[in-house]
């Protein structure tokens, strides 16, 4: 029996909300939002070869595992990381880690968690959770997307360590063994505001950043009269749902960035930054608007409310706001 | 039309799932950022519920296949639970051609006990409902 004394809060994206849990756990106060842009968590990309759930795949966030892994090397916590082949020995490895009084992050698929809300159970495997304890079988679970702490039975959450598909998790499970006492933060925050803007304008790929949110404008035009009424509200649904939600704290992320951008201009003294986080914020609220108008397009699914012209340029001027902020952060001292 | 804007009202008061509360945050020109817990709105809610609508389409049209002999039932238990070649290929530890043969009625009906208790224990349902599903 194990249950360690782990606060529970509940933050907007998962991984994000445990790196901030956990590094909390060891009484270094880091916010959400500082995490998410500490680990460069931002991101655009439209992959319209890879289908997920019948549609292409749009991902507002960087690959699973990446805001943990930059979070905390920046910051110069020590981790340890561990994959595993065979269920059982990953399950003896995960108590001998909580006997020892280590609260671990994991990496679950979402289709077999029982505690899950039903609307959201699918295919979907970049989920994080803490575990911060363990009784005779049952496993005690702080999930961020949760409102109160929650509980796992063995066989489930073995399960759901072993979920199969696109980013299987394979028994990931991660956890800070050593937090330094005192962290510059300072040299974190430039760095992670740097390798997000690179992202976000740098990257010569036409599929990601705020190119690819142009190639995705590009393609919504079409799609009514290449696939139908029915089928072209699916995919806006597609993309909507990855914007909005399961913990992405609305507006694709946009939101917590700018609180990020806002944070950082406290801790770096730099006025302009308050700035760059108000017109963030404000891109953000147009990415609301967004998905509010495309929502009414796939309310009535036969005869559009909005043009998909009238989405596309939307989204055209976020990609011209977003190209914007990032070029000048890029510049960033 | 007034019907129409009565639906439409309808729908954004009450909200279709209420299981848990997120968090959100927001942003104004004179607050600045602020969270809040609250359920997804009722535009988010719809978009949910429109791929679970499309789940339910899906699994109708493979039900009529099944029925007309050109699939096998567990192209049935595949979709509903929103499986996919690739993704049950990697719960059954096979290969995706061997699935897709097992996907056709031909393919189905000379399959070994034991694989068809493996496609079981993978749905979570009993081997008898596999050989005779009732829908």
């Amino acid at each position: 029996m194990v249950k360690l004394e782990f606060e529970h809060r509940q933050a907007g994206h998962c991984e994000s909300g445990v790196t901030s849990n956990l590094l909390n756990y060891y009484n270094y106060k880091i916010s959400e939002p500082m995490a998410f842009g500490i680990g460069a968590g931002l991101f655009f990309s439209y992959l319209p070869f890879m289908k997920m759930q019948h549609a292409p795949t749009t991902s507002f966030r960087v690959w699973p595992g990446m805001i943990f892994e930059r979070a905390t090397k920046m910051l110069g916590v020590k981790t340890m990381v561990h994959h595993f082949k065979d269920p059982k020995e990953s399950m003896t490895k995960l108590n001998e880690v909580l006997e020892q009084g280590y609260p671990v992050g994991l990496q679950v698929g979402t289709f077999h968690l029982p505690f899950f809300p039903p609307e959201y159970r699918m295919h979907y495997n970049m989920h994080n959770m803490v575990v911060y304890g363990h009784d005779n079988g049952t496993y005690f679970i702080s999930d961020t997307l949760m409102e109160k702490l929650v509980e796992i039975s063995y066989d489930d959450l073995m399960r759901v360590r072993y979920a199969k598909g696109t980013f299987a998790p394979q028994g990931r499970m991660y956890y800070p063994v050593y937090v330094p006492k005192e962290i510059d933060i300072k040299p974190a925050i430039i760095s992670g505001i740097r390798k997000t803007a690179y992202n976000m304008s740098g990257v010569p790929f036409p599929l990601v950043g705020a190119k690819g949110i142009r190639y995705l404008s590009r393609r919504m035009r079409k799609w009514e009269k290449n696939l139908g009424p029915e089928k072209a509200s699916y995919y806006l649904g597609q993309v909507l749902r990855m914007e909005e939600e399961v913990g992405t704290a609305g507006a694709g992320f946009r939101f917590i960035y700018g609180a990020f951008l806002d944070e950082a201009s406290l801790v770096l003294n730099q006025d302009w930054l308050k700035e760059m986080s108000i017109e963030m914020g404000e891109n953000a609220n147009k990415w609301r608007e967004f998905s509010y108008y495309g929502s009414r397009n796939c309310k009535k699914r036969g005869k559009p409310d909005q043009s998909y012209d009238f989405l596309a340029d939307m989204l055209l001027e976020c990609a011209d706001r977003e190209e914007k902020i990032f070029k000048k952060l890029a510049k960033i001292k | 039309m007034s019907e129409e804007n009565a639906n439409i009202e309808q729908a954004e008061n009450g909200l279709l799932y209420k299981y848990n509360r997120e968090m959100f945050y927001h942003f104004d020109r004179e607050k600045g950022y602020t969270r809040e817990i609250d359920y997804q709105i009722s535009e988010n809610q719809t978009i949910i519920k429109q791929s679970w609508d499309a789940a339910e389409q899906r699994l109708e049209g493979v039900r009529q296949r099944i029925i007309a002999g050109r699939l096998s039932p567990i192209a049935y238990y595949m979709e509903k639970a929103l499986m996919e070649v690739p993704i049950l290929a990697a719960y059954m530890e096979m290969s995706k051609w061997r699935i897709r043969w097992h996907l056709t009625p031909k393919g189905f009906k000379n399959l070994k006990p034991e694989i068809l208790e493996k496609y079981a224990s993978v749905f979570g349902i009993p081997v008898e409902e596999m050989k005779h599903p009732n829908f």
